[in-house]
Formats: C-alpha cells, structure tokens, sequence
C-alpha cells in the first residue's frame, strides 16, 4: 500500500494540478515530497537482512493474459526509488524560477513522469514493468519538446523514436518470454515466477538459444536508455536542449532506468544468455565488457573534445555508465555493487553537474567552455561547488564516485584483465576534461564581460547542497548505501554462479 | 590511547578545514582561520610526540569495516609503528612551522583564511595516507594530498602559469597513480584483500603463499604500485609537473613539494619492501638513481632560486628510492626525515628572500614589511603572467638569483639558516643531519652493488655519488649567487630586508632540526627494521630480529640510527650465507669508502662552486660556451616538457577531436539515416493502418526532418493541457480494454 501510495501520488498530484487554478504553486511544489517523504520512511524501516522483495502487493490486474498488478522492492530497487524520489522535489525547486511559459502544464507532465519512474523501479510483472516503461517517454518527450532550447523538437524526437526502437524490440522479446513461460492458460509476466522457471531444467525457458535472443532484445531496449555505444547518440542532443531539470531527470534516474533493466530482466532472469556475453571466451563472452570499455573509454574523448559545457557533462555520462555496464559485465559481488553504487551516485553527482550548468547558463545565457574564464574569483562559491562535483565526478576518493567506480573496476578485473587495464584510460581522461574545463571556466583572469555576473543565490544552494552531503557522506561511509543491497546482490551472484 | 591520539590527530586539521567548507558555503569566513588551523596543527603536533612514546616494538593495527559486501570486505584502519609515529612527527612539525611562516609570508593575501584552509584540508590527507594499514586507504589519502596540492599550486588560480601548472600536476600524477591502481588490482584479485598487514594481509598472504613461479606477476604488481610513487615523488619520467608546482605559495612547495607529499611516494615504496623482488628492486634502484642525477644536472643551469630547490628535490628524492630499491629502508627513510627538515628550510628560505624582495615590489621601501601588503601575492607575479616556464625563460625577477648576491649581511638570520641547510644537503660530514643520511644511502648502494655481485651494478653507486657532487656544486651555487659578493641589482638590494620574526623563528627551529640533533627522533630506532622480503633471492640487508639487536637502539643514542643502519648492513650478510665471503670483504669496507669517498666529492662540489661563483677563477660562461650543447640540454630539461606537450598531449587532445567527430558524423550519421529511411518506409504504408500512434510518430518523424532543415514548428503551449487529457484518458480505457478482456 505504502508502495503504491509512493508511486501514485505524482499522479494525484497531477491531477490536481491540472484541474486547480495557477496560483496553487505551493501544492505543486508540495506534492513531490510526499514520495520523498515516504521515501525516507523506506529508507529507514526497509529490512536490509533479507534479499527477498518486501512491501509487495499483489492483485490481479488483467485477467485475461494473466497480468497482474505486482509491485514491491528489493535493494536495487528501494535504492533507485530513494533517488528518484531525491531528486523530485530537486528538479521543482530548480525549475522554480526557470520555467517561464505553463508552468501548470510543466509540472503536471513532471509529476506524470514521476510515477513512471516510481512505478517502474516497483514493478514486478513484466507487463507493468514495461507500461512504465513506456510512461516515462510521452512526458519526456514533451517536456523536452516543449520548454526545451532551440532545437527541442528534433532532440525531443530522436529520444522518443530512439527509446521506442528499442522498446519495440523489448516488446517482441517479453511476448516470446511469456509465450514460452507455458501452456495457454499457465503462462505468465510475473518476474519472480518467470526468474524460477528460467532455471529450471528443461523447461522452455532454459534453453541458451532462445535466452540469448531474448537477452538481446531486451538488452537493445535498455542499451538505447543507458547508453550504450553505439545507441547513445540521442543523449548529447535530448541534454543540450533539455531544460535544466529534465536534463537532471534525464542524467539521474532515466538512464539508471536502462541499467536496472539490465540487471532486473537480462541477469536475473537470462543468466544463460548474459552467461554466454560474459563468460570471457571468445568475443562474445567478452562482448558486455567491451562495450563497457568502449562507453568508457568513447565517452570520455568525446568529452574532452566539447567546448559546449553541458555536451561535455553529457558525454561524462556515457562515459561514466561505462563503469555500470563493466561492473555487470564481471557478475561477482564486488563488480555488481560496484554498477549499483556507480548508478546511485552518478545519479547524484551528474543531477549536480546538470544543475551546476543551469546556474552559469542562467546568468551567461550562453554555455561555450572558451567564452568564460576567471570567474573562481568572482562567484566562489558556486566555483567551491563545482570543483567539489567535478572531483566527484573525476572519481576523487573520499567522495562518492570513486567507491563506484574502483568496485567496478576491481570486480571487473577479475574477468577481464585487459579490458579493464584500458577502461583505466577512461581515468585519466576524465581527469582531463574536468580539469581543463575547470581551468577555462574559473581560473586566469576574470573575463571582463563577466565583472558583475551574481553569485548562486539561495534557491540554488539549496538544490545543491542536499547532492553534495550526499556525495561526500557515500564517499567516507558507502555501507549506507550497500547495506540497502548486499543481501540482494549476494542472492544475485549465487543465481548466476550457480549456472 | 593510540587510537584516540591518532584519532585527535586526524581530525583536529580536519575540523578546520570544515569550518571553513560550511562557512564558505553560506558565504562567510571565519575571521581567525589561520589561529584555527595553527592551532589543530600544534595540537596534532603534541599528539604526534606523546604518540611516539606509545610505539612498541610489535606494530599496531586497528581497523574497521568500511564497504562490506558479500564475500570480501574493505576495512579501513590505522597502522602504527615506528615509521608511522617518525612520519607523523614530520608531517606535523614542518606543516605546524609552515602554518607560522604563512602566517607572515601571506599576509594580506586576498584569499589569506582559504590557503590555511587549504594548508589544513592537506595535512589531514597526509596524515591520513601514513596511518592508513591498507592499499585503499594510502590510496585515498595519496589521491586527496594529490588534490590538495592542485588547490594549492593553483592558489594563486589568476596566474595562467599557475593555471597550467596545477593541472599538470593533477594530470601527471594520476597517470602514476592509473598504474598504481592497476597493481592494487592485481593484489586483489590474486588475494582478495587490500589489508597489508595481519594474517589475512597481502604481506603474509604473499609471504605464504606465492612460489618462485609467482615472482613475474609480482614484480609487475610491484612496479605498478611503484608507478604512483614515480608520480607522487616526481621521478622519471613523470617528474616534470615538480619544478611547474612552483607556481604555488612559497611554503607550500615547502610543505607539500618538498617535505611531505613528494615523499609520499618514498613512504610508500618503503611499505611495499615486503613484497618487492629481485626486479622491482632494480627497476626501483635505477630509477631512482637516473632520477639523482639527471635532476642534479638540470639543477646546474637554473637561475630561478625556488626551480634549483625544486630540482635538488626531485634529485633527493631520487636518491631516497635508490637506497629502498637497494634494501636500504633504515636509511631510505632515514634520507627522508633530514631531507624534510633541511630542504623545507631550504624553502622557506628563498621564500624569506623573495618575501623580502616582494615588499619592495609591492611599496617602494623597506620598513613596511608585514602588515600592508595591500596589493596581494595573488598579484605578484602578474607581471609575467605568461612566462614562458615551459621553456624556463622568463623567471619572476623577486626569484632570479640574477638579481641577487650580498644578501649575507641583509638577512643574516635567512642566510645562516640557509647555509646550514646547504651544508646538510651537501654532506657535509658529522655536524649536519645530511651527512648521515646520505652517507648511509651510499653505503647501503655500495653495499647492495657488491652483492648483486655483477659488476654493472655499481653504476647505480657511481650515479649516486656523481648527484652527490653536483648537489654540493648546485647548491653552494645558489648560496653564493645569493648572499656572497656584490648586489647585482642595487635597487632591489637596497630594499630588501629581514623578514619577521614569524617567518624566522620557523626557520631557526628547521635550522637547528638539520643537525644531527633529528636522530633523536629516531631513538628507538632498534624498531625501525626493513621488513623481510621474502620475495628476494637474495635476501641483503634483510631482517634484524629483535632480540638480537633490539639493544642497539634503544639506549637514547644521538647516532641512533647509523647504528641501526650498520646493524641492518651487518645482519645483510649473516642472513646471506652464500654471498658470506664477499659480503664479509665488502660490508665493512663499503661503509669507509662510501663515507671518505662522498666527503670527496661534496669537497670537490663545494671547492668548484666556490672557484666558479666566488673567487671566478673560473669563468661559468666560458665553460657554458665550451659544451654547449650539454649545456642545452640541461638548459631544455633534457626536452621533456617539449615531447609530452608537443607529441602526448597533442596527440592526446587530437584523438579526443577525431572521436568527437566520428561521433557526429558517422554515428549520429547513422541513426538520422535510418530515421530518414525509416519514415519513408512507414509513410508508405501510413494509410493501411488506422493507427493513431504510428500516425503521429511518422507526422513527428517528417516535422523533424523538415526542421532541420530549418521549418520549425512550435507547438501551442495552449495545446498541451489537451494533450495531456489524451494521454491520460487513453490510458484509463486502455486499462479498462484490458479488464474487459
């Protein structure tokens, strides 16, 4: 109940919105900590000695193909939730004062979007799992197209055709699954049910052929969302238009949405398929990885090559999802929590970066890296911030992104000893481009064209400041996060070690 | 009592830092941030020596879990020993002296609580890296100092030299650490732990387990971890951001590029000693020995005060790594304890006379020294904002020893204090702590190359000696161009003076820590012993047990530690039976010949520096003429920063441009291909479905095309609400469709 209340209440919210009068500001704003609220609640009462799903609920939804409304959280999922739930009431605030034209019409999609994402780290039916899915788009789609900047609708359209390809191909994948899940009448979308019959011998399900197909369409899906080389192309376009909270919303959670498919669907539940694109023989065992190197390595020169700063925040997201699909891509406990923390705290470190760009971009109205310069002397603080998240984001140990990244790593070694040597490269050029960008943005001497640009104002500090504790308390104490999911990636990693 | 010492330690410079961090968040500054961080360091500092009373002879670790997972936990934990404790007393004293030298040297500074903040937020990493009993945690701190360095280097971020070079020190050193990453990798997945010590440590572990056939993998993880230190500690080939980070704050290339952080890398090294083998070793041994002297050579021809030091330092360096390569470990960081001292007075020397130079730049006259340095160090140097320092051309004229000389009777205190470190770097025998610090690494080398037993080894110990030479030459070179003869910029003559008291009061205690008195430091030096290396075939000067030399040290000896680095040789060849004859004909007498042989050399370095730079009976411009392109090549630096700049980081920048726009071109080219291809296709049979989805994509689909072209059209914000209902009510009776059903 609790669950469902989190995930519906956006949609209430919604609602509300659209049909009360435009001066109920304050509930629009109020509406998203609800989720957070219960978040937090989740987050303390959430029973981290159990792999198993907890607050499930369970009711028949369509009886007909068997589909039922299956929600509840395991740690993946309740720390997913705890971000998105985060990062709500962020992206409001920061929207506060930055969307001018139908606020109401903004918010209202906002809140939609809310439960898609909400409902999607919930879901426990495949059928629900993929409406959610589904539900994030059309307000994406709008939110880019619409209060994005000059050319929103063909960034708004590459990601929406883009993400629908590749959910089309999840389509045909989830009808195979559930048509082999059976006999007529027995068959199912259940994703506990379904991750039980998948290994059980001899039955339609375990069989490595049908499950590397299936694991290769529904990894296209999720590889469009994450992304993944060479489906990333969207990425760069859908940020640089995006406004700054739906590029927020973009970089934190909807790309996690692709990685936790991943793990959620292709491991869980096609360990022979990902057995057979991991197993380190051959090209195929060594596929997953490699694409892992490529975002990472592909990623980060791209990066060091923008002079536009948020292309160049974008790119470090490809490169930084790199690390998730490497952790993944070695299955042992160390690599897959490695992926897990690289999710959350990239999800808090590039909400950070985004909202950062915002900021200059607010008051320069332009975003070119070389058309700054010295400005460490003229807005401290927001500089502190930034080189704070940069060093964050570069992988600085004693924040958080290291933890992520050197689990990844590490886990990964053990599998793919050369591919991880080069993914190291990744480390260095991510140092590069941060550095070079913090030296032409705040140091030299102050661009006089920027003598009175003002200093980040309350508002914005306080969507900052809640990511940067974040950051630095994950960084010197990263058992918070991993005690919400050591019991279930431990059960994890027994399931596909035992293939 | 140890834990919360080391704990009290740890966190009092950490509380200053985050005072500062949450004050300048809401834009506020504690108005005593120098008291504040002063006074955490003075208090670590205390806590530093009663600690040193606590040292037993069996080391202590004391751990927590910091990352838990499912089948190998991270712990993160304090390792105290007798290293641990003399490193704490080091980083604690110099960085307490360099606290008060700041407090004079960068008054008025406009950003004068962020650099005590900064110099806080430092000791605490290096603090944390010496305590830490694990990988992760010296990698930690390592990263943080490494951090703390860039923040300071580019203090004074206006500068674009300064810009550059914190960059670079950045980068440079996380190419190092890169490799040192990858040895922890290879450590872990081999043992499954990070923990160096105890029975589930690598070092036991590694000890147990590992067999001959191991040696290869571990002598790659070795000189991977070594790696970090060749970028911490500024060898070859990654040494160059060391002279560029002396775009810093004077006392911070003392604290950071001097005394503390670049020896990090030596620290380091030393704590790997256990799992080093026979070719770690050598590779170890000859870079730090190509380190010495190629660094002493580039020092020769400097003109800037703060480069020669930065070079000379780098060269020290150098020389530490070579005794740890060679299994000199007593006397490895026995080099880097004096070195501390003596080159961060050495530093905080020239900062005294570039402070006093600076006063002049900045008024005009001399009596105003302390408190109106209105116009900032920010600005200082501002005047050659572009120098070229990649090349070293344009030298700021308050450090160009060009524009010095006479400066003895000035700035008698700068100068006596100067010239007993300058004497302790030299080797000048018995009276100053450089003497027996470096008269032990030679002597260990020696020793070392007589025992490899294989003749080309001694070049390492003709290297030594040869950086040894050209040290004393180098550096009694700064010291007459410096303070002897006749001012050679009379106006800038006229106007310097003696700094303050809070400037020379931190370098009369440096003074007086650059005699041998630093040895009492190392008082129970009968526990500092060279961990067995169980890896080495031939084990040298590999393990003092306790109990048979327990008693050397322990009585308060003010030599202590040559006797414990003459107890280390001599256990080398009671362990080493096989080596015994030639180890017996070589122990004793490598001692003597590598003691009269670098007093030789250090009075021949002396004696020529005296005859080019004092007397001239010796023309340095003659000399320059004559091998000239020696003489270029120094001047170039050996043409390091031309290659890395001109080929690596080019190339670098060049592929990052050829993947953006692959990117662009050829991917991005791709995917608007099939959406073009991919509409067409669908426009055709738009009519044979009656779907209002595929509709609407394929309408999208043409819009976007056609505004790329440049026709855009906007959709009526009044539109969306309706939109919106669509959406929702389609939803509703999609749901209610599928109930029916």
């Amino acid at each position: 109940m609790l669950l469902s209340l989190m995930i519906f209440i956006p949609l209430l919210g919604m609602i509300a919105v659209l049909l009360l009068p435009r001066e109920s500001e304050e509930l629009i704003k109020r509406v998203t900590l609800i989720p957070l609220a219960l978040a937090v609640y989740l987050f303390i009462s959430y029973d981290r000695s159990t792999a198993g799903t907890q607050y499930v609920v369970n009711a028949p939804w369509i009886d007909a193909f068997n589909i039922q409304y299956h929600i509840g959280i395991d740690g993946l999922s309740v720390t997913l939730l705890l971000l998105t739930a985060l990062l709500g009431p962020i992206c409001v605030i920061a929207s506060w004062r930055n969307i001018e034209k139908g606020i109401k019409a903004y918010m209202a999609l906002f809140l939609l979007l809310e439960t898609g994402m909400l409902g999607f780290f919930a879901a426990l039916d495949l059928f629900l799992f993929y409406v959610f899915f589904e539900l994030t788009l059309l307000p994406m789609y709008f939110l880019i197209g619409i209060w994005g900047g000059p050319r929103r609708e063909y960034a708004a359209i590459k990601f929406f055709l883009y993400t629908l390809f590749g959910s089309v191909l999840m389509l045909v994948a989830m009808i195979a699954v559930y048509l082999n899940s059976g006999d007529p009448g027995a068959r199912t979308f259940d994703i506990p049910t379904l991750i039980a019959l998948a290994s059980t011998e001899g039955h339609a399900l375990n069989n490595l052929n049908f499950q590397i197909w299936v694991f290769l369409g529904f990894f296209i899906g999720f590889a469009v969302k994450v992304p993944i080389f060479p489906f990333h192309t969207w990425l760069p376009d859908a940020h640089v238009e995006a406004p700054t909270a739906i590029s927020v919303i973009l970089a934190g959670i909807l790309l996690k949405m692709g990685t936790y498919g991943l793990v959620r669907v292709n491991m869980a539940m096609f360990p022979l398929g990902l057995d057979h694109f991991t197993n380190g023989i051959g090209f195929w065992g060594n596929s997953l990885a490699l694409l892992g190197f490529i975002n990472i390595v592909y990623g980060s020169f791209c990066a060091l090559a923008q002079t536009d700063f948020k292309k160049l925040v974008a790119y470090s997201s490809i490169g930084h999802m790199g690390f998730v699909i490497l952790g993944l891509a070695a299955r042992n406990d160390t690599g897959i929590t490695g992926a897990i923390l690289q999710m959350f705290n990239h999800g808090v470190i590039s909400a950070m970066l985004f909202l950062l760009v915002g900021v200059l971009y607010d008051r320069a109205h332009h975003r070119e890296i070389n058309g700054f310069g010295g400005l460490g002397t003229r807005m401290p603080v927001y500089t502190g911030i930034t080189t704070l998240a940069f060093m964050a984001s570069l992988g600085l140990p004693g924040l958080s992104g290291f933890v992520g990244e050197a689990l990844s790593l590490l886990g990964a070694y053990d599998e793919f000893k050369w591919l991880t040597i080069l993914s190291t490269i990744g480390i260095v050029v991510g140092a590069a481009y941060f550095l070079w960008t913090l030296q032409r943005v705040f140091l030299g001497n102050l661009n006089p064209k920027y003598e009175d640009l003002p200093e980040i104002n309350g508002r914005e500090i306080l969507t900052l400041v809640p990511l940067a504790i974040l950051t630095i308390l994950l960084g010197v104490w990263p058992n918070l996060a991993i005690d919400m999911f050591r019991e279930s990636v431990t059960n994890l990693v027994n399931v596909l070690q035992a293939i | 009592m140890t834990v919360s010492l080391i704990s009290l330690i740890l966190l009092c410079p950490l509380a200053a830092f985050a005072v500062f961090g949450l004050l300048g968040l809401a834009n506020r500054r504690f108005p005593r941030q120098d008291y504040l961080s002063t006074a955490a360091m003075l208090i670590a500092l205390a806590c530093s020596f009663l600690l040193l009373r606590e040292v037993v002879p069996e080391p202590e670790t004391h751990t927590v879990n910091w990352v838990s997972l499912g089948s190998v936990t991270f712990s993160m934990g304090f390792y105290l020993d007798s290293v641990t404790a003399i490193m704490l007393i080091v980083v604690t004293l110099v960085s307490s002296l360099v606290h008060i030298f700041s407090m004079g040297y960068m008054h008025g500074d406009p950003r004068y609580p962020r650099f005590f903040a900064y110099l806080s937020l430092f000791s605490f990493s290096m603090l944390f890296l010496v305590v830490s009993d694990n990988l992760l945690g010296i990698y930690i701190g390592w990263e943080l100092v490494g951090l703390c360095s860039y923040l300071l280097i580019g203090f004074w971020f206006e500068k674009d030299s300064a810009a550059n070079a914190c960059k670079k020190a950045f980068l440079t050193t996380r190419v190092g650490d890169v490799g040192m990453f990858i040895g922890m990798m290879m450590l872990f997945t081999k043992f499954k732990t990070l923990s160096l010590y105890g029975e589930g440590g690598i070092f036991a572990l590694a000890a147990s387990q590992l067999t001959t056939g191991d040696m290869v993998w571990l002598s790659i993880a070795g000189v991977l971890i070594f790696c970090g230190a060749i970028g911490k500690s500024a060898q070859m080939p990654l040494h160059t951001w060391l002279p560029d980070a002396m775009e810093g704050p004077t006392p911070v290339s003392a604290l950071i590029h001097a005394a503390t952080m670049v020896a990090a890398g030596v620290y380091l090294t030393a704590r790997m000693f256990p799992i080093l083998t026979e070719t770690s070793s050598l590779v170890i041994a000859y870079v730090g020995g190509i380190t010495a002297l190629v660094a002493a050579t580039i020092a020769i021809v400097r003109f800037d005060i703060k480069r020669v030091l930065a070079y000379s330092t780098i060269s020290q360096l150098g020389y530490m790594m070579l005794a740890i390569g060679a299994g000199s470990y007593v006397a490895g960081l026995f080099h880097l304890t004096t070195h501390a001292f003596f080159k961060a007075l050495l530093f905080l020397g020239s900062g005294s006379v570039i402070h006093a130079f600076h006063a002049m730049h900045a008024h005009g006259h001399d009596d105003e020294h302390e408190h109106d340095d209105s116009d900032a160090h920010g600005h200082e140097h501002n005047e050659d904002s572009d120098s070229g320092h990649v090349l070293g051309s344009e030298i700021p004229p308050d450090q160009d020893m060009r524009n010095m000389g006479g400066l003895r009777h000035k700035m008698p205190i700068t100068f006596i204090t100067m010239l007993i470190a300058t004497l302790s770097i030299s080797g000048v025998p018995f009276i100053f702590s450089g003497f027996w610090s470096k008269d032990a690494i030679l002597a260990g080398v020696l020793g070392r190359a007589m025992e490899w037993n294989s003749v080309h080894h001694y070049i390492l110990f003709i290297m030594a000696l040869s950086a040894a030479g050209i040290t004393a030459f180098y550096m009694f070179r700064l010291i007459f161009m410096t303070f002897f003869g006749e001012p050679r910029n009379q106006e800038m003559h006229d106007m310097a003076h003696e700094s303050p008291l809070s400037m020379t009061v931190p370098l009369l205690i440096l003074a007086v820590l650059s005699l041998p008195v630093v040895n009492t430091l190392w008082f129970n030096a009968a526990y500092v012993k060279p961990p067995p290396q169980p890896h080495l075939h031939a084990p040298a000067h590999a393990y003092i047990a306790p109990d048979t030399k327990g008693g050397t040290g322990l009585a308060f000896s003010l030599f202590g530690v040559s006797e414990a680095v003459a107890a280390e040789e001599n256990a080398g060849h009671d362990t080493h039976g096989t080596h015994a004859d030639d180890g017996h004909h070589g122990h004793g007498p490598a001692h003597t010949i590598a003691m009269v042989l670098s007093i030789c050399v250090a009075g021949l370095g002396i004696f020529l520096s005296w005859l080019f730079y004092h007397r001239r009976t010796l023309s340095a411009e003659s000399v320059t003429t004559t091998f000239r392109p020696i003489y270029d090549l120094f001047w170039h630096k050996y043409y390091f920063d031309e290659f890395y700049d001109g080929v690596l980081v080019a190339l670098t920048v060049w592929k990052a441009r050829l993947f953006a726009q692959f990117d662009g071109t050829v991917v991005d080219g791709i995917v608007n291909g099939v959406g073009v291809v991919t509409r067409d296709i669908l426009a055709a049979f738009t009519g044979a479905f009656d779907n209002r989805v595929v509709d609407g994509i394929v309408n999208r689909v043409a819009q976007v095309t056609w505004a790329v072209g440049g026709r855009i059209r906007r959709i009526q914000t009044g539109a969306i609400q309706t939109y919106l209902f669509v959406v929702l009510a389609g939803i509703v009776l999609l749901i209610l469709i599928f109930r029916a059903l």
